[in-house]
């Protein structure tokens, strides 16, 4: 962790590659060669500079892009269809930011351990004898007692999931270089996977509680917002801020901070520096629980393999945000949701994925702090 | 009455002897210097008393009780707090929440508590806030308590990295080289203050590279080389110990001792 | 060029293989059961074999028909169809759990295997029209004989029908591809005529899964729907791990789209497409769509949606003794898969061909197993065998010459057939009942 600002690391990387770069080339290169690169320097530092701004652009100009050839309802249906995508995004994204903030992993079990939650969600659905999902679909109240059942039951049930991983996977490579952690992360992935695919089959498994929040909440022109969109967000929303806050003001929030600026000054401060990293595993896993939750609860079927694609692209919002900062992680998963959505709009479906790959490249090439950097109220 | 006893530390990289069969006893409110050339095994001697690096073999006992193996935050716990030779604050914190994440480890409230902000948690969020404004301005950082760690001036950055470990409340206070970078004036202020909290009570135990600070705030120095103690004594059996020049010749540091 | 000349000999035994084995087979009925008595010296033990997904997300799409094909053999050797002569049955899978489902890869690895056991002779396989791009210039370098029952892509047997295909590269040697059920261009032509003449439809979104068949479906659809005079009036490509399709159900919406068509399979996402569309636009699809998995992944949102499938044999007279055979064995309708019937057609056609080969080979089979592969080639190419669904014949290239396909809808919370469709060579469709 450098103790210069980052846009001061990234100003200082410009002006030594500008400096470098013209000294060696000067003088062998024609002067054409020497004016294009010229002009493909001045174009990288400036996309550099301004990539916020180019990225707020582009997402600005798809959208009256798609307003103008496809109308207003197209484009309200799309920044719908991309808030909700965003949501669940946003949401998984969290966890692996935690995570790579606290001990520098990539945390590739994370996009599983979303995957798993939903079907811890299934099962705790259909307990009791259907217990839970009577009362659900009985009444409001009952819906209301059934949703605070399940979002507690199965956050805690993938928190501690997520610390049995960090505790038997990752603590004691913690100190082992940095590859070595990165390849268990891969294996408990697919350890992961293959566990849900014996137990839950290969096929896609109907969700129960699908049915638990049905209507439309709210018509605006013509597009019309379900329940299901409105609860999605607002959940996403809710847990994000709430997270940020908690680490910016709690004991525990700034036990984490710390710890991820510096794990020994922690230790020396009197921080249980492996029960902080085990909250810190609890939380972003019961955050992915979350999105699991409000997955199964929008879309009809979960997958074994779900977590793996999905996980790419929360990681990559995670990059998009900055990683280790936990708002940029949720701001980045609604960015990334508006360009899966506009992008699979404008340039048809089958870039969507693409589209995302290709910002993660762009991002590590050109900014690779993310939109907001390392930012300072929030690194976790 | 001995605080500390380090009994035959021993601490080996590889084949490399960082600290080879080193005892010596610190006693309450005493103010002990380790001093020796680079790389003579100081700073891993810290790193081994505060439970950082486990030993080789040996043991260290902290009033009275064996704290050999003991993982390094409960040792903190116990009274043992520490700087480092680089700074290392949390530099995305404000000075205030430094010092607080110092304050933490003794407020009574669980995790849950800290969840839901029980009454419990925020009267302790309370008492530590109100301790590390206390530190603050007992080393004068008053004004900079919402100013984050790394914008600090380099010399504030020290005292603030004291004031964190100050938080812990300890009983010994291990200080890495805190006078290094430091200019002659906030010297003069950094040798009042360790004075004043061993007057408070604190025992305190450093390494220094600066002699003329440690020859005058000293009761008692350890000298280190090559990972083996050499001498230890008051600062004026040191001064004339041949052994000590001899091992300073060598790093061509003479004229500091000279100097001091 | 080279190529072909180089087969040119190998050709020339298929030719009086098939010539010599014409003239007997006329003197059999080719009909099934009852063992010829003339065939009671033949010894040896001959084998035949199933290559279909079994397992993964394709698991409710090849036991069915693996079943319908291991009865057929297992009636044949009860009722000494061959005689003295014994038929070994094998099954592979060609599902991976790489793939979750059918992988060419793994086709291509079974069909290796069973072309170097030389008892073999022919295959009933595969389901996909995928997997059959890969296995069947295994088959065609091998002799073997393969009839699908399943796969629907024209571009597997006529050269030109899809660009995705290079059809004659497909067959490095001789044509030994066979398939019970027809093609895509009679299946899009079918549904085009549904969508436009039944349901009066005029404008129509479609979305593929890249797959062969998905995709070369879809482009039938949208060529036969705008022939008919409607308008296609967006299309998507979406890979098969798609899970959300909220971007295309809007996009349809927005530009007025009375349906969407889905070429794929339901593992592909047919009925996850379903569950995210407004209950009141109606989903179109191809045969991929018609089982169980669509109706669960289409949740509460299943009802209104139209598939064509194979031409239901469930209420056929000549199926009557097939399913109650299946339902006896396997205590299984039979029914959830009308592709099932197929299974069985396919493997006593074959079974029929290696007796026909035997009969004409004076009751013994081939010595040589690659002059036993090319008859029962050339005798498929000559069957006309009356079974479970209709009459099993192929034309020269290897196509069902009984082309058709059934509507079916969901009925509560089950497929049910509405009506059997055909296309004559002109593409002019008729409902046959």
């Amino acid at each position: 962790m450098s103790d210069e600002s980052p846009a001061a690391a990234d100003g200082m990387l410009v002006d030594q590659r500008g400096l470098t770069s013209r000294s060696h080339r000067g003088a062998a290169s024609s002067p054409a060669v020497v004016a294009t690169s010229t002009v493909l320097r001045q174009l990288y530092s400036l996309v550099q500079r301004y990539f916020p701004q180019i990225l707020v652009a582009g997402i600005a100009l798809s959208i009256l892009f798609v307003y103008t050839t496809g109308g207003l309802t197209l484009m309200g249906e799309q920044i719908k269809n991309a808030l909700v995508l965003g949501a669940i995004y946003a949401l998984v994204a969290i966890g692996y930011t935690m995570v790579y903030g606290i001990i520098e992993l990539i945390n590739f079990a994370h996009g599983d351990v979303f995957a798993l939650s939903s079907f811890y969600a299934l099962i705790i659905a259909t307990s009791f004898g259907g217990f839970v999902n009577s009362l659900a679909t009985g009444s409001g109240i009952g819906l209301l007692v059934a949703l605070v059942i399940l979002f507690v039951t199965t956050m805690a049930a993938a928190g501690f999931t997520g610390m049995a991983i960090e505790r038997v996977a990752y603590r004691r490579l913690r100190d082992a270089p940095r590859l070595a952690p990165l390849i268990t992360a891969i294996g408990v992935s697919f350890l992961l996977e293959g566990f849900m695919l014996v137990k839950f089959g290969a096929d896609n498994v109907p969700t129960k509680n699908d049915l638990w929040i049905t209507g439309t909440a709210l018509t605006l022109g013509k597009v019309s917002i379900a329940w299901t969109d409105l609860f999605v967000f607002a959940t996403a929303v809710a847990l994000m801020f709430t997270l940020g806050a908690f680490v910016r003001i709690t004991t525990l929030g700034k036990a984490m901070r710390a710890t991820a600026q510096d794990r020994n000054a922690s230790l020396l401060c009197g921080i249980n520096v492996n029960r902080t990293i085990s909250a810190t595993f609890f939380i972003g896993s019961a955050l992915a629980a979350a999105g699991g939750i409000v997955y199964s609860l929008n879309y009809h079927s979960i997958q074994w393999s779900l977590g793996y694609r999905l996980g790419i692209i929360a990681f990559t919002a995670a990059v998009l945000g900055g990683i280790g900062n936990i708002v940029g992680a949720g701001i980045g998963g609604f960015v990334i949701g508006i360009i899966y959505v506009f992008g699979g709009q404008l340039a048809g479906g089958e870039w969507s994925d693409s589209l995302i790959f290709a910002i993660l490249v762009i991002i590590l090439t050109f900014r690779p702090t993310g939109l907001f950097g390392v930012d300072v109220t929030t690194r976790a | 009455m001995a605080l500390i006893e380090v009994e035959s530390m021993v601490k080996r990289f590889g084949g490399l002897m960082a600290v080879n069969d080193v005892s010596f006893v610190i006693d309450t409110r005493e103010i002990v210097s380790m001093i020796g050339p680079n790389g003579a095994g100081k700073t891993t001697a810290f790193n081994c008393v505060t439970g950082l690096y486990p030993m080789t073999s040996g043991a260290v006992r902290f009033d009275g009780h064996i704290i050999t193996g003991q993982p390094p935050h409960r040792i903190t716990r116990l009274g043992i707090a520490r700087t480092f030779q680089n700074i290392r604050l949390f530099s995305f914190m404000t000075a205030l929440d430094n010092v607080m994440v110092g304050a933490h480890w003794w407020m009574s409230a669980r995790v849950w508590d800290s969840v839901v902000k029980s009454p419990r948690a925020r009267a302790d969020e309370k008492r530590v806030e109100a301790r590390a404004r206390d530190l603050l301005e007992q080393l004068g950082l008053t004004r900079y308590a919402g100013s984050y760690a790394r914008e600090l001036p380099y010399g504030l950055q020290r005292r603030l990295e004291i004031a964190r470990a100050l938080a812990t409340q300890p009983r010994v206070l291990l200080l890495d080289e805190p006078a290094a970078g430091l200019n002659p004036q906030e010297k003069k202020e950094l040798m009042a203050l360790i004075s004043r909290l061993r007057d408070e009570g604190l025992t305190i135990f450093l390494i220094e590279h600066d002699m003329r600070v440690v020859m005058e705030i000293s009761d008692r120095i350890v000298v280190l080389d090559h990972g083996v103690k050499i001498t230890e004594g008051k600062p004026a059996e040191v001064r004339s110990n041949p052994q000590v020049i001899e091992a300073y010749l060598g790093q061509g540091a003479a004229e500091r001792m000279v100097d001091a | 060029m080279i190529l072909s000349k180089r087969m040119l000999p190998i050709l020339g035994v298929v030719g009086i293989a098939a010539l010599s084995a014409c003239g007997t087979s006329t003197t059999t009925p080719s009909s099934s059961g009852g063992g010829g008595s003339s065939l009671a010296s033949c010894q040896g033990s001959i084998t035949v074999a199933t290559d279909l997904p079994l397992t993964g997300g394709d698991a409710t799409d090849g036991p069915p028909v693996e079943k319908a094909a291991h009865l057929a053999v297992t009636q044949a050797n009860a009722n000494k169809v061959l005689g003295g002569c014994t038929l070994k049955y094998v099954s592979k899978d060609d599902a991976t759990v790489l793939k979750n489902g059918h992988d060419p890869a793994q086709g291509a690895a079974n069909f290796t295997a069973l072309s170097s056991d030389q008892s073999v002779v022919g295959v009933v396989g595969p389901f996909n029209s995928s997997v059959a791009v890969a296995e069947i210039p295994v088959a065609s370098q091998n002799h073997l004989a393969m009839i699908s029952p399943a796969n629907t892509n024209p571009g597997l047997t006529q050269v030109g029908t899809n660009p995705d295909v290079n059809t004659t590269s497909l067959y490095p040697g001789a044509k030994t591809y066979f398939r019970v059920i027809g093609t895509d261009i009679t299946q899009g032509q079918i549904l085009s005529y549904v969508a436009t003449k039944e349901l009066n439809f005029t404008k129509a979104y479609s979305i593929d899964d890249q797959e062969t068949y998905g995709k070369g479906l879809s482009t039938f659809f949208q060529k036969y729907f705008a022939a008919d005079g409607g308008t296609i009036v967006g299309t998507a490509s979406l890979p098969g791990t798609t899970k959300d399709f909220h971007t295309q159900v809007a996009d349809a919406q927005s530009k007025g789209a009375q349906v969407i068509f889905f070429g794929g399979t339901s593992g592909n996402g047919c009925g996850i497409l379903r569950s995210q569309m407004p209950a009141s636009l109606p989903e179109l699809g191809g045969d991929g769509c018609q089982d169980n998995k669509f109706i669960s992944d289409a949740g509460s949102n299943a009802l209104g949606s139209q598939v064509t499938s194979a031409p239901d044999a469930s209420k056929l007279t000549t199926a009557t003794q097939f399913y109650t055979d299946f339902k006896s064995t396997y205590n299984e309708d039979g029914t959830e898969s009308p592709y099932t019937p197929y299974g069985f057609d396919a493997m006593n056609a074959l079974i029929q061909a290696i007796k026909a080969v035997i009969v004409a080979n004076h009751d013994q089979p081939p010595s040589d197993s690659q002059t036993f592969r090319d008859a029962v080639v050339a005798q498929l190419h000559q069957i006309s065998y009356s079974g479970a669904t209709g009459t099993v014949a192929f034309d020269a290239n290897g196509d069902t010459t009984h082309a058709g396909f059934s509507l079916y809808t969901i009925n509560g919370t089950k497929w049910a057939p509405k009506e059997l469709l055909t296309a004559d060579a002109t593409g002019k469709v008729t409902v046959a009942g």
